[in-house]
């Protein structure tokens, strides 16, 4: 069925286009995966900004350095390097619920997080996928218990995310049908405590009472190389990795130590990897949401300053 | 009784006399009491004032190209990808000899009948309270992806020969020369086509939509580079190199620019024929609320003579054929100010 209301493309369908790169094994045209040059307790430099959508309440951008690749064969064209993370989040409220919607004590949040069509190595469609759905889910679990609701009775409050680029599941290089790709969307872990710590920023933009600041943070066992079987690792870049083999994604709130959705996913206490217990995971995401919680309060700082010394 | 100062609860503040009763508010703006001083928008620009734009090209990793635009309060990001059509994919596409293929038919734009370029504007990205996600797309992205669709191909902006992707089959016949006249050489055929996907979306959204989606769509189509697509007879399949110097960057006709102007009357109502009125550039979402009539006019002034690609007009009657001239000339400087920043 076509989708009336958009303009769409040939009837008989486009293909992406396929680099020869991806399907030849010959040496000479191999292209090594992007390595992590951070230790694995640091994190990657964060880019945050409120005010970005003066029309909305509240708003704020939010940006992670692409990794760069090391080695000189670096494929030529853009579109076939390794992508950092871009959102933008705007908040519009709070405001009246429509006068058909049933009495409401308190606030009611809505979160909706959509991929832009450029987003991903995989073009997207305009209309939201079940993964998106499940990003916005996890991001109003991990709202809903930040915001002070009985401030507002009777309103609603919209939380919205674009992702203008989003991380990548895997390395490009491992689409081409060889080794074990596993089926997890690793980049989504990612994307998601981004969307948090953004989010969080534009509800303090737009003056939402909330107990604490809320942060995302995202760490991640990794098979490592020789004696070490499994590393444990601070924000990964799932390019960056051969395999991931499990993932924890907290919100993390500093003031009150208490975490409003913890998301775990992946093989956990493997004992033939010696890979990390649940615990140690957790709190290694905790500790990556700490860092992005410095910055998120560096730039509410920025934005309060500038607000103060305007008026 | 003498303290009650009538004056002080007559007076609001500026942002409640605007949002209570907007035109008046304008208009107050726009015929200052004192001579001395010049007519200024509520936004603190004259009339004829255009916002600073601010291009940005190429940020975007996995778009072929890509540009974000703003314009006062305005943001677009547009990001362009191409993906590729196969001819055997289009129905009734003849793809045996270059000299018979309908691309040699004169008047025919293989672009648009093939839909090769496809561009969507997403309003629903929270950028204005006005247009928030979860509904189809609102009427006013239908008629901004509409315009800019119809625009593209009626200003012939891309070539076509850019986005066919040409084979020439091996002469095989080599061996077995009978014939020394050689008429029929093995002739190159079009396999594939290079489909652009326009994306447009707005960050933030404060008024003039249109100018900025199409300033955005242009400095994005400057910015793409499509890489080299061959035919791989053996794999029957496009294959793409992705050396950057083997890659070619699209060559545009020209630069047109949108410039869209609205007409501000003085009279709320359609009373009698009261031609007071001033010409807004670059309206802001405050002042599109206010005006019906506007005026959309697309230029390219690169070549010694402007160009005139669109002209369009709505509602009311108050430009006429000399209130047109000044508007295209209007739209001239914008040209020269705009064109420095899309052709850097």
């Amino acid at each position: 069925m076509t989708d009336r209301r958009r303009i769409n493309g040939p009837s008989g369908g486009t293909l992406a286009p396929v680099y020869s790169k991806y399907i030849t094994k010959d040496a000479s045209t191999q292209i090594q995966r992007p390595v992590r040059s951070r230790a694995p307790n640091v994190l990657r430099k964060m880019f945050l900004k409120t005010g970005v959508t003066p029309s909305a309440s509240g708003s704020a951008y939010l940006e992670l350095e692409a990794s760069k690749s090391t080695n000189t064969n670096t494929p030529g064209l853009a579109s076939l390097s390794t992508s950092g993370l871009k959102l933008t989040c705007t908040v519009h409220g709070p405001r009246p619920l429509p006068k058909s919607a049933p009495f409401s004590p308190h606030i009611i949040l809505s979160t909706h997080v959509k991929y832009a069509p450029f987003a991903t190595r995989k073009r997207r469609g305009y209309l939201r996928d079940s993964s998106e759905r499940d990003l916005g889910v996890h991001l109003e679990t991990a709202l809903r218990g930040v915001i002070i609701g009985d401030r507002w009775p009777k309103s609603g409050v919209e939380v919205i995310i674009t992702i203008l680029e989003g991380e990548e599941d895997q390395w490009w290089g491992d689409d081409r049908g060889r080794g074990h790709v596993t089926a997890g969307e690793w980049g989504m872990m990612s994307v998601l405590s981004g969307c948090i710590t953004v989010a969080s920023a534009a509800i303090a933009d737009a003056g939402i009472d909330c107990v604490d600041v809320v942060s995302g943070g995202v760490a991640a066992v990794v098979k490592g190389q020789g004696k070490n079987a499994s590393v444990l690792v601070l924000d990964p870049v799932p390019s960056e990795h051969e395999e991931i083999l499990a993932a924890a994604i907290v919100a993390y709130l500093p003031g009150r130590d208490e975490i409003t959705d913890l998301w775990v996913k992946g093989d956990i206490g493997n004992k033939e990897l010696r890979s990390s217990s649940y615990e140690e995971l957790a709190d290694n995401a905790v500790q990556a949401a700490l860092g992005s919680h410095r910055v998120l309060v560096a730039a509410l700082k920025e934005t309060a300053d500038m607000k103060l010394g305007r008026s | 009784m003498a303290s009650t100062t009538p004056q002080s609860s007559l007076s609001f503040p500026r942002e409640t006399f605007a949002k209570l009763s907007p035109h008046p508010y304008l208009l107050a703006h726009l015929q200052p009491t004192s001579a001395t001083s010049k007519p200024t928008r509520a936004n603190g620009r004259s009339p004829k004032q255009f916002r600073q734009p601010h291009v940005n090209n190429g940020s975007l990793t996995h778009a072929e190209g890509s540009a974000v635009v703003r314009i006062g309060d305005t943001t677009v990001v547009c990001g362009i990808r191409g993906e590729i059509l196969l001819a055997s994919n289009v129905a009734g596409y003849r793809v045996d000899k270059s000299s018979v293929a309908p691309s040699t038919r004169p008047g025919y734009n293989e672009a648009k009948e093939l839909d090769l370029l496809v561009p969507n504007i997403e309003l629903a990205t929270g950028c204005s309270p006005a247009f928030l996600p979860g509904q189809p797309p609102s009427t006013l992205a239908q008629s901004l992806s509409t315009r800019i669709y119809s625009l593209l191909h009626s200003s012939g902006l891309i070539d076509g020969e850019d986005l066919r992707i040409w084979y020439q089959p091996p002469d095989l016949s080599d061996q077995d020369k009978m014939d020394e006249d050689d008429s029929d050489a093995i002739e190159p055929e079009v396999k594939a086509f290079w489909t652009l996907y326009i994306d447009i979306l707005f960050i933030s959204l404060d008024g003039n939509p249109f100018d900025a989606a199409w300033a955005a769509v242009v400095s994005a189509l400057r910015d793409v580079r499509l890489a080299k697509a061959y035919w791989d007879a053996d794999r029957e399949m496009i294959l793409c190199e992705d050396t950057l110097s083997e890659s070619k960057k699209l060559q545009l006709n020209g630069l047109p620019i949108a410039v869209t102007m609205l007409v501000f009357r003085a009279k709320e109502q359609e009373q009698g024929r009261d031609k007071k009125h001033w010409i807004l550039v670059d309206p802001d979402t405050f002042e599109e609320g206010l005006c019906d009539e506007s005026v959309t006019i697309v230029v390219d002034c690169g070549s010694k003579k402007t160009k005139i690609l669109g002209l369009s007009k709505a509602g009311g009657t108050i430009v006429g054929k000399d209130e047109m001239r000044d508007l295209v000339d209007l739209a001239e400087q914008r040209w020269s100010q705009l064109s420095q920043l899309l052709s850097r």
